[in-house]
């Protein structure tokens, strides 16, 4: 009989999101809100937001990375719980978008945390996040 | 459009002797060029003798040798004041003892282009990160990007370990810091709140955690790419800024828009507005704790993002308009589609009113809570949907017709309740009177081209342009100098307006009915749930979220 690994079961069947807006102009976070409601309801995957870092599993990060938020990032990455993956939604949470080389944005995401899934867009259709999250929950499944 | 005139003919009979040069050159639009330092004469004469005048922004532009100040004064149409100083000694006398209002946009010039104001009571930081180094003023033309030594989590403000509060050492004011990470909604600022007890008894904003540089990076794209770069400032009212925008290039290229392209862009923005009021009640539903409200209200929204997505191809980033018109068409089909889907939403839209006249509970947490008077209203210069709220009918629709609005009949709603619920209310009517416009635009569509081939160097000239996004009065003020690069751009959104009239209207409230007020004036913002406490006496900080507040065994209501 294969091992039961309980808090991996749980982690598929119901992550907890912490969402991040690190210079967003709104869109994708209003798409990412859009999810929660009834149309595309992704609580019905036990997906749910969560307010603290501490309880997440997953960070869903949306706009470039300006320089005042940069510092805030990292505090938020380093106080969520092991293990821990990261969602980039949106052209300028993949690339830096159409804001890259402005003088408030610092790096890249993906230069500066670790990122699992990227959803490009702009911004993503709430479907598309669904399939991001759906993609990431495979990635889960293989998750030690 | 009389109130304009007056203002014009007031200037030129009273202030005569410091007026160096005065251009109307388009319709309600002036430039008046001061003799330095008398800015403050001629702001207080607009506001002492026309009625319903006001600030829109404060624009600093540097001409190479000297720093130009621009004052937009609102009042029918717009006045730019125009006060010159010099570059090396970028001194001026400041207008926040007459008009409060002016606070955040003379810190927000004082921070980009290193103009001091003297006598402006809090002259700091506003905009650019905590480790900016001194002197650096990204908004001059020669300036560079200088080496920025990463911050460290030290530097900033938001450092605090977890442990529980100690309110016998904390006194009886205790700072509540909200933000900049807080849950379910979007934008990552930072408040401040002094509570003595249960009652805030003042607030303080860190803005700037979105800060991207887009003024100046619109100065390195030309007029038809920049239309896509504004287009990014909000993904909520893109449409606005495309509009307002395009306006501005068009009023300083003469370009006359063709009528049919005028009625796209009033449909697409009128949606625009219909989908934000849609979103924010949702929203307040859901600082209220009315839940069902939310997930009702953001499904009854679905349907008009179906028809942006029909007509546009997208759902919120429409790329819809653009220097001299607009870049797709509406087909006959897709318009029935659309007035079908109108009625739909106009009986959702029926209930949500009534839902917010008659519901006890919802009245009861709304009503005389965050209380914004008229005369504070003016005084603070607020816009849109905020002022209706407190009686004030301020519409740049009205006030200053754009695209097809000077055709199309519709009210400006308005009440005098001054209180979260009135603007709840302001919002909820406001969708039912977008529905009316939209249907009036649809059925009276007129044939013609879509938009009119304009060359990418745009003559020298600068304009103000002046939209009613959803949030209230949105201002663009373009500079071109005869390249197809723009010499200045330069955006206040309504947000900034309402923002300064926060601590005034939340002052004396309950700490519970922060997210209301917040969420009334509509920033975008939701609060409460990850507090950083601060002892105001050693200065110490940590942070708990409002779970470990509730369970917090010290907690007492005092």
């Amino acid at each position: 009989m294969p091992k039961l690994d309980l808090v991996k079961w749980a982690r598929i069947k119901s992550p907890w999101l912490l969402h991040f807006n690190t210079g967003a102009c709104n869109g994708c976070d209003i798409e990412a809100v859009a999810l929660l409601t009834p149309r595309y309801d992704v609580e019905r995957f036990g997906v749910k937001l969560e307010p603290s870092p501490r309880h997440a599993d997953v960070l869903l990060v949306t706009g470039a990375v300006t320089k005042q938020c940069l510092s805030r990032l990292k505090m938020i990455y380093q106080q969520m719980p092991s293990p821990k993956f990261v969602v980039a939604i949106g052209a300028c949470a993949c690339s830096g978008g159409i804001f890259k080389g402005c003088y408030g944005i610092s790096e890249r995401l993906d230069k500066i945390i670790p990122v699992d899934v990227y959803i490009p867009g702009c911004p993503p259709k709430p479907e598309a996040i669904l399939q991001g999250v759906a993609k990431l929950l495979a990635k889960l499944e293989g998750s030690k | 459009m009389k109130r304009f005139e007056q203002t014009v003919n007031l200037l030129k009979k009273n202030l005569a002797d410091s007026i160096l040069e005065l251009n109307t050159p388009h319709p309600r639009r002036a430039f008046v060029l001061l003799k330095p330092e008398t800015h403050p004469d001629a702001v207080s004469l607009i506001l002492k003798n026309v009625e319903r005048s006001g600030l829109s922004t404060i624009t600093g532009v540097d001409l190479g040798k000297e720093l130009e100040i621009n004052y937009h004064m609102f009042c029918g149409g717009s006045v730019t004041l125009k006060n010159r100083i010099s570059r090396e000694k970028p001194f001026t006398k400041t207008i926040t003892d007459i008009l409060p209002g002016a606070n955040l946009y003379e810190r927000e010039v004082f921070d980009l282009l290193g103009v001091m104001f003297e006598g402006h009571p809090n002259l700091e930081r506003l905009m650019l990160p905590d480790n900016w180094p001194q002197g650096n003023y990204p908004l001059r033309r020669d300036w560079k990007l200088p080496d920025i030594p990463e911050s460290s989590a030290e530097d900033s403000n938001d450092t605090e370990e977890t442990k529980p509060i100690n309110f016998e050492e904390a006194g009886t004011i205790v700072n509540v810091v909200v933000g900049p990470q807080h849950p379910v909604l979007h934008e990552p600022e930072r408040f401040s709140f002094k509570v003595d007890g249960e009652r805030v008894v003042d607030v303080e904003s860190r803005l700037g955690y979105v800060h991207r540089g887009i003024e100046k990076a619109a100065e390195r794209m030309m007029y038809f790419q920049d239309v896509f770069l504004v287009e990014r400032i909000c993904g909520i009212c893109n449409a606005a800024h495309t509009t307002c925008f395009s306006q501005a290039v068009e009023t300083i290229g003469g370009i006359e828009t063709p009528p049919r392209a005028l009625y796209l862009r009033t449909i697409i923005h009128e949606l625009n507005r219909i989908h934000s009021h849609l979103l924010l009640l949702g929203v307040a539903g859901h600082l209220l704790g009315f839940e069902a409200l939310f997930q009702h209200v953001w499904r009854d929204r679905e349907p008009i993002m179906d028809i942006i997505e029909r007509i546009t191809g997208n759902r919120l980033m429409s790329g819809f308009n653009t220097v001299g018109g607009v870049r797709r068409d509406l087909a006959p089909s897709n318009v029935e589609k659309t007035l079908k889907t109108i009625e739909a939403v106009r009986k959702r839209a029926d209930f949500y009113l009534k839902v917010l006249e008659e519901d006890a509970t919802l009245r009861m947490r709304t009503e005389g809570v965050g209380v914004l008077s008229k005369e504070d209203a003016l005084k603070f210069c607020v816009a849109g949907p905020v002022a209706r709220g407190s009686g004030l009918p301020a519409d740049v629709r009205k006030d200053d017709p754009y695209a097809a609005y000077e055709e199309i009949p519709f009210n400006v709603v308005c009440y005098d309740e001054c209180d979260t619920w009135a603007r709840l209310m302001v919002r909820a009517e406001e969708v039912l009177e977008s529905l009316n416009i939209l249907q009036y635009a649809l059925d009276n569509l007129p044939d013609g081209r879509l938009r009119i081939r304009v060359p990418r160097k745009i003559p020298e000239g600068e304009a103000v342009s002046r939209v009613e996004a959803p949030r209230g009065e949105l201002i663009h003020y373009v500079k071109s100098d005869g390249t197809a690069y723009p010499y200045r751009v330069k955006v206040r959104a309504p947000t900034l307006a309402n923002l300064v009239a926060f601590p005034d209207a939340i002052r004396g409230s309950y700490i519970a009915d922060i997210p209301s007020v917040m969420g009334s004036l509509d920033p975008c913002f939701s609060c409460t749930d990850r507090m950083v406490f601060v002892d105001t006496n050693n200065n110490k900080r940590w942070h708990m979220s409002l779970d470990q507040v509730n369970a917090s065994k010290n907690w007492k209501v005092r």
